[in-house]
């Protein structure tokens, strides 16, 4: 490579970093947690749920009989879902396709519903820390504008694949040589230069999979389909959606209806039973209570039989299949592209072990990303480069540190807050959850910002973020009275997992934090503007005394 | 240790002409490519593909703009490539349509 070539990839490969590094720390760090989203939840409620349940186990005929007593269901298609491994389902409801139906049963509707006590959920009362970090990682919250969240995380999601194809090559000729350097001991400039290499190259292949994955999943259908439906289908969105069957099902009425509903349950059984391994994940019930109703169920094969196995069925109320797709013959190569971007993404291919092995490593990706940023500051930090210019860099370095690193202690405090205040499940648990967060975030950024150390910032977010921690399970057994080892002999594994994910998230925050010790030399540069920015202020104050 | 600046872009105009072919001209390549190749394979599997791997090659496309000595050339080279795929387009929709 020319050392022009070189110089440029290097250069893009700075700006694009340091433009997305705060967003991609957020979303990496908010991401990470997602991983253990389920647990999260049947923590957070203390609804824990066993790994593997699908609705085979559930009373889907219990559920319906519920609904229709509250509900007019005639005519309509009912759907439940299993989205997450958690107690509760979504429930889809269409308006109604007779015309003599009610007024409320002409509009759609959407809730969750708990298999166990059939409560319903509105999706405000059903929000949760789960929910809220895994859409935080996204940045949902910031869909102010129609979806500028969704595209803001993409675009970062895409300049990061941008910054790691341009960081692959700028580390070319040294990538086996740097994986075996780390120099603590050298300079500063080179601690951070090995640690950002050394973890840049070890996790390349999962950042290159989140990159494209992440990208994929946020902005793939909202980035490139335009153009293909206003030059391929003339405009034609429906026709789209039909070629890659995202139009739901629609069946006509036959007006009559039934005097006895049949058993659905039967129908997931029957269903269930069909190939080895089917786990359901969703019961469609087109045109309740018709004599043309049917019962659609989908669902996927376990992973360890196939990666990517899609199966479905279509019932009519005689029990025949109308429409099957055999998750153990061959997979369509749109569904198996989808199942390996969403599968590697979600890291839920291979049980807890894995996704904790991926937690690791996206902290390790929030690491690759301060330390990028360090390098940044720290090679601008010469006698040569204006002093103006060194000024405007450390305050943007205090200010990404403090926004990034005040993260942990806040999240430890938004679970400890939700545990002990926010029991009841009233609509207003969402804004009550944005508040605690981003309150939390913003004070405590602001107080990091304005001490203007960064070694301070580095060791009290974590020691904050720790003691917080440790509060976590005792905060849970307190008012829950599932103290670890009772929910352990309970079996009550999500339960058990969080506290003790948050006991070793601090016991090992505490054991860096102890390790941090202030290098003089470290903080020369930036430390030194605040000595002589005092200096300079008592000199004023001196000569106005005067 | 910052890169070194004698091989940097230094007009401002030029820069501008960079970015924008890179980020505009790249993803119109890239599109473009995609549906004209598919009109003539399985049109499902190039745009499943065009969702994950379209970013791919609109990143290398980035990147390479910064490397031509002038932006402008960029933009020439991608709105050539884009006009070519275009035409195939209108060509493949004539005599061999998908819809």
């Amino acid at each position: 490579m020319s050392n022009r070539v070189y110089n440029i990839l290097f250069h893009t490969h700075t700006v694009s970093g340091i433009v997305i590094s705060v967003a991609l720390f957020v979303i990496f760090f908010a991401g990470s947690f997602s991983f253990f989203r389920d647990e999260i939840i049947g923590w957070e409620r203390n609804e824990p749920v066993m790994e593997g349940m699908d609705l085979k186990d559930i009373d889907v005929d219990r559920m319906l009989d519920s609904i229709s007593e509250q509900k007019e269901l005639y005519g309509r298609d009912v759907s439940f879902t299993k989205f997450f491994n958690e107690r509760r389902l979504g429930v889809n409801i269409t308006a109604s396709q007779d015309s003599k139906a009610g007024d409320k049963a002409q509009i759609r509707e959407f809730f969750y519903m708990d298999a166990e006590n059939l409560n319903s959920y509105t999706y405000g009362s059903n929000y949760s820390i789960g929910e809220f970090l895994y859409r935080l990682h996204f940045f949902a919250q910031l869909n102010l504008w129609g979806t500028s969240g969704y595209l803001l995380s993409g675009f970062v999601a895409f300049f990061f694949l941008f910054a790691i194809i341009t960081g692959v090559f700028v580390h070319w000729k040294k990538i086996v040589s740097n994986f075996y350097v780390f120099r603590p001991m050298a300079s500063l400039k080179n601690l951070w230069t090995d640690a950002h290499t050394a973890l840049g190259i070890l996790g390349l292949p999962y950042q290159f999979v989140y990159a494209v994955t992440g990208t994929c999943l946020i902005i793939g259908t909202s980035v490139m389909s335009p153009a293909v439906v206003t030059f391929m289908y003339d405009g034609d969105t429906n026709e789209l959606y039909d070629d890659f069957g995202f139009n739901p099902l629609r069946f006509d009425m036959r007006g009559e209806k039934l005097a006895e509903i049949p058993s659905v349950n039967a129908f997931v059984a029957k269903a269930g039973q069909k190939w080895k391994g089917f786990e359901v994940k969703s019961v469609k019930i087109y045109n309740y209570g018709d004599k043309n109703m049917r019962i659609g169920i989908d669902g996927y094969t376990s992973h360890n039989l196939k990666f990517a196995g899609r199966g479905d069925i279509l019932y009519d109320l005689d029990g025949a299949e109308l429409q099957v797709t055999d998750p153990h013959s061959e997979t369509s190569y749109q569904d198996a592209a989808m199942a390996v971007i969403t599968q590697l993404h979600y890291g839920d291919y291979g049980g807890v072990p894995l996704r904790i092995v991926y937690f690791i490593l996206g902290i390790a990706s929030c690491f690759v990303i301060i330390s990028g940023v360090m390098i940044w500051l720290v090679a601008r930090d010469k006698k040569h480069v204006p002093e103006k210019q060194r000024k405007f860099n450390a305050w943007v370095v205090w200010i990404y540190l403090a926004v990034c690193l005040s993260l942990f202690p806040v999240t430890a405090f938004t679970f400890l807050m939700v545990k002990v205040f926010l029991t009841e499940f009233t609509p207003e648990r969402l804004n009550h959850i944005y508040q605690i967060f981003f309150y939390s975030w913003l004070i405590l950024s602001v107080f990091f910002t304005l001490k203007r150390d960064n070694y301070f910032t580095n060791k009290y977010t974590l020691i904050c973020g720790a003691v917080l921690g440790f509060m976590v399970p005792l905060a849970n057994g307190w008012t829950s009275g599932n103290w670890l080892w009772v929910s352990l002999s309970a079996g009550h594994y999500q339960v058990f997992f969080i506290d003790v994910f948050w006991l070793s998230l601090s016991v090992v925050a505490l054991i860096i934090a102890s390790n941090l010790k202030r290098t003089v030399k470290k903080h020369m540069q930036v430390s030194s503007y605040k000595k002589k920015e005092k200096a300079s202020s008592l000199d004023n104050k001196a000569v106005l005394a005067d | 240790m910052p890169a070194n600046k004698k091989y940097l872009t230094a007009s401002k105009t030029q820069r501008f002409a960079k970015i924008t072919a890179g980020f505009f001209g790249g993803y119109g390549v890239t599109v473009s490519f995609f549906m004209a190749i598919g009109f003539w394979l399985d049109h499902i599997n190039v745009l499943t593909t065009l969702r994950f791997g379209g970013f791919m090659l609109w990143a290398t496309l980035f990147l390479l703009a910064f490397l031509f000595k002038n932006g402008w050339k960029a933009w020439g080279l991608y709105l050539v490539l884009t006009l070519t795929f275009s035409i195939i387009i209108h060509f493949s929709k004539i005599y061999h349509p998908i819809i």
